[in-house]
């Protein structure tokens, strides 16, 4: 059965849009060039995307929602407005908004609002304020089941409707990095590097590690935990059935930044999740399931956030990932034989064998896992195919040439 | 002489080189990134030579750029 939770996706290109499409979300988020939160992500889309987007997604029946939520200043607004009206025109179905100037024109534009985390809304008197212009709006991350159940229970109480005229729909993070300040509220980028993390341009000091100096004596401090100021990545899929009995009506996935293959597994994962929640068949088996498989993409370690009353953060003791799984490049897509089932690559690094675990990305493909049971290299049956050769395998999807082909290995091979 | 070289396609647009150097920079309002005034552009990498009086003003605007993407040479 079909969840009424709406799962919300992240994408940071068409590779994580098509995996987020492919893999059960209901809706996608995404940012254009600049006046994102992920300013500084290479990988945003432009202005000119929009039609493409709204089109695969609406096909789909997916939502699409477009991120226009940094501070902005009065050098931005033409700009501002440029991107409201090609929203409206391309049929993106809403912006996630946190500034006034944004959240007002958009009003005036009939262009949906989601109100953004940079708002940290906390309380239901917040709700019924935005409420006025937004029909939906995420909650700050810092906050209990219990306060999230309390705010969706006080907007049923007090009946608050957003402009469309319905109950206003409240959704929470429930996977993804979370900020070791307040959303929005972080000044440690601008600091030391002049780069606001409120224009999307966080240059991520706190993923880093840190000595404390004792002034006085010059005694450094190491502290067992290296990464001091860098928590772990929220994970909700053990307790997701009390999240939703909170009352949300969107959930919604971070990382707009990572690869396609994180989007997919994540999504899936949730995907599954809320269903088995929806039809009664959501267990402890699952859910270890679920957390094996969230721990093969990009993480840094779970918890549960604030959700579960946990006062103070859990800190990550990786600077990077701690996914069970890595990808190695292997090559690129060159055709695909459609009426045989037969894909053929380029393999311009490493070497692929007979048995591994393949994972192919691409803007068109999405994310594709399989494994190689048998391949050929220049038309000869093979166990390996070296770097420079040619090879093709059976495979279910079609493969393009905008394809990149990766090994799947566990995570301590890359390592050694 | 003084030569001044902007990425302009990776500027994210946060207003410190026109503080800091008002003569040279202003932020676009068509794109929200900031445009070096005089500058010709060849391949994504917008140039102006100027006078050796500009050079401390936009020296402090390339220190402060957060995304280092501004250049300024004296020659």
């Amino acid at each position: 059965m079909r969840s009424s939770v709406e799962l919300m996706a992240p994408a940071g290109g068409f590779d994580s849009l098509q995996a987020a499409i492919d893999n059960g979300a209901d809706s996608v988020y995404f940012g254009v060039d600049q006046l994102n939160m992920r300013a500084r992500a290479t990988m945003n889309f432009t202005l000119g995307d929009l039609e493409e987007i709204a089109e695969r997604c609406q096909k789909a029946g997916v939502k699409t929602y477009l991120t226009l939520n940094t501070i902005v200043y009065d050098h931005d607004l033409s700009i501002i407005k440029t991107v409201i009206n090609r929203v409206k025109e391309s049929g993106i179905d809403a912006v996630i908004a946190s500034d006034q100037a944004v959240i007002g024109y958009a009003k005036s534009q009939g262009v949906d609002v989601h109100i953004s985390t940079q708002l940290n809304v906390t309380n239901v008197e917040t709700v019924r304020f935005y409420s006025l212009f937004a029909n939906v709006m995420v909650l700050s991350r810092e906050l209990s089941l219990r306060q999230v159940k309390d705010i969706c229970d006080g907007i049923k109480k007090d009946n608050i409707r957003g402009p469309n005229g319905d109950l206003v729909r409240i959704e929470v993070f429930g996977h993804g990095a979370l900020c070791m300040a307040v959303s929005g509220k972080c000044y440690l980028s601008l600091h030391t590097s002049n780069s606001s993390a409120n224009r999307g341009a966080c240059v991520q000091n706190c993923r880093r590690k840190y000595k404390v100096i004792d002034l006085e004596d010059g005694h450094e401090l190491e502290l067992d935990n290296e990464y001091i100021m860098s928590p772990k990545d929220l994970c909700t899929i053990d307790f997701l059935d009390q999240l939703v009995d909170t009352g949300i009506s969107v959930l919604k996935i971070e990382g707009r930044g990572r690869a396609p293959e994180y989007v997919a597994t994540t999504i899936k994962c949730y995907r599954e999740a809320l269903d088995s929640i929806a039809d009664g068949t959501y267990s402890e088996e699952k859910v270890s399931d679920w957390m094996a498989r969230l721990e093969t993409v990009y993480n840094r370690g779970f918890w549960g956030g604030y959700f579960l009353g946990q006062e103070l953060g859990e800190w990550t003791d990786a600077s990077g990932s701690k996914a069970t799984q890595k990808k190695v490049y292997l090559g690129k897509g060159m055709h695909y034989y459609s009426k045989a089932g037969i894909a053929q690559f380029k393999i311009e690094a490493q070497q692929l064998r007979k048995g591994d675990k393949i994972l192919i990305t691409g803007p068109t493909t999405g994310v594709v896992e399989a494994e190689i049971t048998t391949m050929r290299v220049d038309d000869h049956e093979a166990d390996v195919a070296t770097r420079g050769s040619e090879v093709t395998f059976p495979l279910d999807s079609i493969i393009r040439s905008s394809d990149k082909l990766y090994k799947v290995v566990p995570s301590e091979e890359v390592e050694n | 002489m003084v030569i001044i070289t902007h990425q302009r396609d990776k500027c994210i647009g946060c207003n410190y080189c026109v503080e800091l150097a008002y003569q040279r920079w202003r932020m676009s309002k068509k794109d929200g990134k900031a445009t070096l005034l005089g500058a010709e552009n060849k391949k994504g990498f917008h140039t102006v030579r100027v006078d050796d009086a500009e050079f401390d003003d936009n020296e402090r605007a390339a220190k402060a750029c957060p995304v280092n993407i501004i250049q300024v040479k004296m020659i």
